[in-house]
């Protein structure tokens, strides 16, 4: 500490240790650590907190796995339902990316020239900037019922009445996979870019088949961007909330609409709070699981 | 040979596909903000219009369909955005900078702690990040009794700024970290070998190297914040950003205004794009010259010389430009001789509509019974928030002037 | 202003690794000091302890006579070139070079003139608005040397700051820094692992390895009166010969190596009084390249060997004639270029001789890697 104070001078010193204090302890880990004993307190009115009905108490994880008291079924199969649903559909949306997005990251990374590489990259960033809202709204378009898709293939008579693509969940799906599609790609690319394209010259001069070099060779190569990618885009899509409000139908629920629901709606915060605590449980069980498959470090996942 | 010409094709429609994917939708909406119809679509296309970038329309039902101009809420809605953004960007950009100095001034255990505590908000789900905000300040506003402590706790923009600095910094941080890895850390010792006392070191030789970190981490976190939503919309409370606008309106109505605010987004994001292109375009050249001139000093030779002096060429740019300005004229044209623009048009849409409008409304009860009959059965029941007319498209099926 | 530099018994320890061992020595003011020795010798830690970025575990500095322990590297009366000069990039060649007068409140125009003056001081006269990439390599050592006196300092530390420049330009640079030094008149202390460039600019040089001083002294004693092995092999070219002392009379030393009976001087050690050299010691008898001659097998009884050519070297002014002998690995010999060394081809046998008072005989100890 005395060196600290030494290296940087004490005016400079004590900015950064307000700046990182006020950062660290107040923004990161008491507002965190606040809502997870929350979360373990039942739902009072204000007036009552602290009082002596402000105990620990479980309620709201057993909420979440039985449902409520006045339920017939064993099981909460309507939270569950939604949450691994919520779940399943993020990791199938970050597999599609990946595989979608993989041959053009090799592209942009080793094949294009410098000039379209730039171009390229350019040409990726500009559709991120804009509001995921407006993204999903465009998404919304092309698929209402009297959405641009509809109206073509009514038009060209290869339907006879439209398709509700919402309630099919078909636009959700595409919107999640379009919202996050750019957090794929970059990592992917970062990492292809450092292989020696030598590398590739050298497995096709010893006879190694295309698939067979990718696998042997690329993928390997780029496996710390294949994990931060994935867990980007997991991590995104199991938390969004913008593309769900706009295309999910009225039937699906995404998780955090759930909780979006307990919050606001039913002004039940601690339930809200302990539906957070079990996404954000997920979300960085998912990344240890992605550190530990593909034997990166965290510095290599989050860049 | 045929492999690789297959190859070649095949790969080619891949990333044309992609791009489509990409772009397909952001140009449809934008096309559909110019359409009059009162459903953002293309293919029953009424008439050229502005009247999403100004008033808007009233529909005959009653509904407002507010332009661009004439909504107070999106304004509002910018107006605090903007003043959060700046919020955040004020504490967001010294606070990554701090951390990623002192990163770099730690020993390696705590290194790896401090790290991973700095990234770790990224790792958490943004709507986590919102309600652990609010359920914090809650609370301190009601120990904190009345005064300006609760105010504070129950003021929305204070709140999402902090929420919306918790993961942001992180960005910065990360901004920062890769900047300073280049950095020589001799000149810092190099000037407090020449006297330069710890201060000085840090306001003369540490900002000055930290400077395009300090531009573009506060771009990214004005933008960041600009368009977040999951943080926002837990702890905004009772206040109003443009995200939280456009939600509620997405929700609530599916209308081309919001069509013609992503256009003007998309048009400043693409003057922006191309300015940066130009620029940076523009220093290389600078930067080749420079060089060229150093070349041409010190060797003196004629053919050399001959190299530099190269004839003004026009960039190729020039000619996509002319050619969309020529395309822009030509659709003008074809638009105006068609009668696809101004009052007359948009005069005779309204006629066909309100000549219909008696049958199509007996039609629209007859669905809106049939869909009470179908949403009977569907959901958890609490889901009424979201189950408004927009989710079937039937309703709208009939408005729009399907027989244009 | 010049001061005087002195290490008291200092040590710097990383841990448990010494990157110093009680360093003892005194450089006059207005020396011109080297510190010679290998990579990772421990030379540039001892420059971090003088300069100030970095306090010795034990023992003390004194500039001037004033014990320099706890004052920081802005407030020690020396600047220090780094290796790779630090030149500030974002800053214009004048402003680095008054940059030190800039954090001491020099106003603007004073700092433009003395910017000025230190340009001319090192022929660089109105480049002070360049940029410092716009400059060649030399340039920037100027600038960077500029910059170091702009303070007037009076200890001028230098860490191999010549290293990245082509041969030609080092030479140049060499004889530059040597008149900058006496028109300046302050202490330089140089650090360097070229021999060449300690021995022609310094009037001392300290020889340093694996932390510890091994001998101070004028070039001409360093390299002809080397009082460690490691010296004798470290600086300047020389051939090594272990063997067992036999017979010690007069100052001269009878050294058996593999049979043969070598004399030898013996060597001094750094205080100045002769080694101690018994018989049945084990030493080493070194003689240097040009120190050998062809014995051409007529007189010359003492100290002759014979030894096979390997290959012949032609290195400018000198030929290099690498052997092989029983005696040692490989023995080096070398001869004006104007020698005629047709009759010498590889592969045959030559019969080689000294002079016992140019081959010097030192206790065994390391020997400088080659």
């Amino acid at each position: 500490m005395g060196g600290f104070f030494k290296k940087n001078g004490s005016i400079i010193s004590t900015f950064f240790l307000i700046a990182i204090t006020f950062w660290l302890i107040f923004l990161i880990l008491i507002p965190q650590l606040y809502m997870l004993d929350l979360s373990f307190r039942p739902n009072l009115p204000p007036l009552l907190r602290g009082g002596p009905d402000d105990v620990y108490t479980l309620t709201h994880y057993k909420h979440f796995v039985f449902g409520s008291e006045t339920s017939k079924d064993a099981y909460n199969y309507v939270d569950i339902g939604v949450f691994v649903d919520t779940i399943g559909t993020a990791i199938l949306v970050t597999i599609i990316n990946l595989c979608f997005c993989y041959p053009i990251a090799f592209y942009i990374a080793k094949l294009a020239t410098p000039n379209a590489t730039r171009l390229l990259i350019l040409a990726l960033i500009i559709p991120f900037w804009i509001n995921e809202l407006l993204r999903s709204f465009a998404i919304r378009i092309l698929f209402a019922g009297e959405g641009v898709i509809n109206n073509l293939l009514l038009e060209m008579g290869l339907l006879d009445a439209a398709v509700n693509f919402i309630a099919l969940d078909v636009a959700l799906y595409t919107g999640l996979t379009y919202a996050y599609i750019l957090l794929m790609i970059f990592p992917l690319y970062n990492a292809l870019e450092t292989l020696d394209t030598n590398q590739l010259e050298a497995a096709k001069d010893l006879g190694s088949s295309t698939l067979r070099t990718h696998w042997r060779i690329v993928i390997p190569h780029a496996k710390a961007g294949i994990a931060s990618g994935s867990t980007m885009v997991f991590m995104l899509t199991a938390g969004a909330l913008a593309t769900p409000v706009v295309l999910s139908s009225p039937n699906t629920f995404w998780f955090t609409q759930l909780i979006y629901q307990w919050f606001n709606m039913n002004d039940n915060w601690s339930r809200g709070s302990a539906y957070s605590i079990i996404l954000l449980v997920v979300s960085v069980a998912f990344v240890l699981l992605m550190m530990r498959i593909f034997r990166v470090t965290i510095g290599e996942v989050v860049r | 040979m045929t492999s690789n010409r297959t190859f070649q094709v095949f790969l080619g429609l891949y990333i044309s596909i992609f791009f489509l994917y990409l772009f397909g939708p952001l140009i449809i909406m934008s096309v559909t903000a110019f359409n009059s119809t009162e459903f953002p679509s293309i293919t029953p296309w009424e008439c050229f219009s502005f009247r999403w970038f100004n008033e808007g329309k009233i529909a005959y039902d009653g509904q407002r369909l507010a332009g661009l101009a004439a909504d107070r809420d999106l304004h509002v809605g910018l107006i605090t955005s903007l003043f959060i953004a700046l919020g955040v960007v004020t504490l967001s950009v010294p606070i990554g900078m701090s951390a990623a100095i002192v990163l770099t001034q730690v020993h390696s255990k705590l290194r790896t702690l401090f790290y991973s505590m700095s990234i770790m908000p990224v790792l958490f789900p943004g709507v986590v990040i919102g309600i652990s905000t609010v359920v914090l300040w809650d609370r301190i506003a009601t120990i904190g009794g009345e005064g300006i402590i609760s105010e504070l706790g129950r003021n929305g923009i204070f709140l999402t700024i902090l929420g919306q600095t918790c993961f942001i910094s992180t960005y910065c941080f990360l901004i920062f970290v890769a900047r300073l890895q280049r950095f020589d850390t001799t000149q810092e010792e190099a000037a407090l070998d020449l006297g330069a006392s710890q201060t000085q070191v840090f306001m003369k030789i540490m900002i000055p190297y930290l400077m395009p970190a300090i531009g573009s981490s506060a771009v990214i976190a004005f933008l960041a914040s600009f368009e977040n939503y999951n943080t926002t919309v837990f702890s905004i409370l009772s206040e109003q950003t443009l995200t939280t606008v456009i939600a509620t309106k997405v929700r609530l109505g599916i209308s081309p205004a919001i069509s013609a605010l992503a256009f003007v987004i998309i048009c400043m994001t693409l003057i922006a794009a191309v300015l940066y292109e130009f620029f940076r375009r523009r220093q290389e050249k600078r930067k080749a010259l420079e060089s060229a001139a150093k070349m041409y000093k010190e060797i003196s030779s004629d053919r050399l010389k001959e190299d530099i002096k190269k004839a003004f060429i026009l960039p190729k740019s020039i000619f996509v430009i002319l050619f969309i300005f020529l395309m822009a004229i030509l659709g003008w044209q074809q638009i105006i001789k068609n009668n696809l623009y101004g009052g007359d048009c948009i005069a005779k849409a309204e006629d066909a509509k309100k000549s219909n409008f008696a049958d199509q409304l007996k039609l629209l009860q007859n669905n809106a019974e049939s869909l009470e009959s179908e949403g009977g059965d569907g959901g958890t029941g609490s889901t009424n928030e979201y189950n408004d007319i927009f989710g079937d498209p039937n309703l709208f099926k009939n408005f729009g002037g399907f027989d244009n | 202003m010049s001061a005087d530099v002195e290490l008291q018994g200092v040590s710097i320890a990383f841990g448990d690794f010494y990157a110093a061992k009680n360093v003892n020595v005194k450089i006059e003011a207005g020396e011109f000091f080297s510190f010679l020795g290998p990579s990772g010798c421990g030379k540039t830690t001892l420059l971090r302890a003088v300069s100030g970025f970095l306090e010795p575990s034990e023992g003390k500095v004194l500039i001037g006579g004033q014990n320099m322990s706890g004052i920081g590297p802005n407030k020690r009366p020396t600047s220090l070139i780094f290796q790779n000069l630090a030149l500030f990039p974002l800053m214009s060649v004048a402003d680095n070079i008054a940059f030190s007068l800039e954090v001491r409140g020099v106003s603007k125009q004073a700092r433009r003139k003395r910017a000025d003056e230190l340009l001319d001081l090192v022929a660089l006269n109105g480049q002070g608005d360049k940029k410092v990439h716009e400059l060649s390599g030399g340039q920037k050592q100027r600038v960077a040397i500029a910059r170091a006196l702009a303070v007037e300092p009076e200890v001028l530390l230098l860490d191999e700051p010549l290293s990245a420049l082509d041969l030609k330009l080092r030479q140049k640079m060499r004889t530059e820094l040597r008149a900058i030094q006496q028109r300046v008149g302050i202490t330089f202390i140089y650090i360097t692992h070229d021999q060449g460039e300690a021995l022609t600019m310094s009037d001392r040089v300290g020889v340093m390895n694996d932390g510890q001083l091994e001998q101070v002294g004028s070039c001409y004693e360093v390299y002809q009166a080397p009082s460690t092995p490691f010296v004798a092999t470290f600086v300047g070219e020389n051939n090594a010969f272990s063997g067992k002392v036999e017979k010690v009379s007069k100052g001269i030393a009878k050294v058996n190596v593999e049979g043969t009976s070598f004399s030898g001087s013996i060597g001094k050690t750094t205080v100045g009084d002769p080694h101690p050299v018994g018989v049945g010691d084990d030493v080493f008898i070194f003689v240097r390249p040009e120190s050998l001659s062809l014995a051409k097998g007529t007189k010359a009884p003492k100290n002759k060997f014979s030894a096979d050519i390997e290959t012949i070297e032609f290195e400018g002014n000198l030929k290099n004639i690498y052997l092989k002998s029983s005696k040692n690995k490989s023995t080096r010999f070398s001869v004006p270029s104007v020698f005629d060394t047709s009759d010498l081809i590889p592969g045959s046998t030559i019969e080689l001789s000294f002079s016992a008072e140019s081959a010097i005989v030192l206790p065994s100890g390391p020997l400088a890697l080659d």
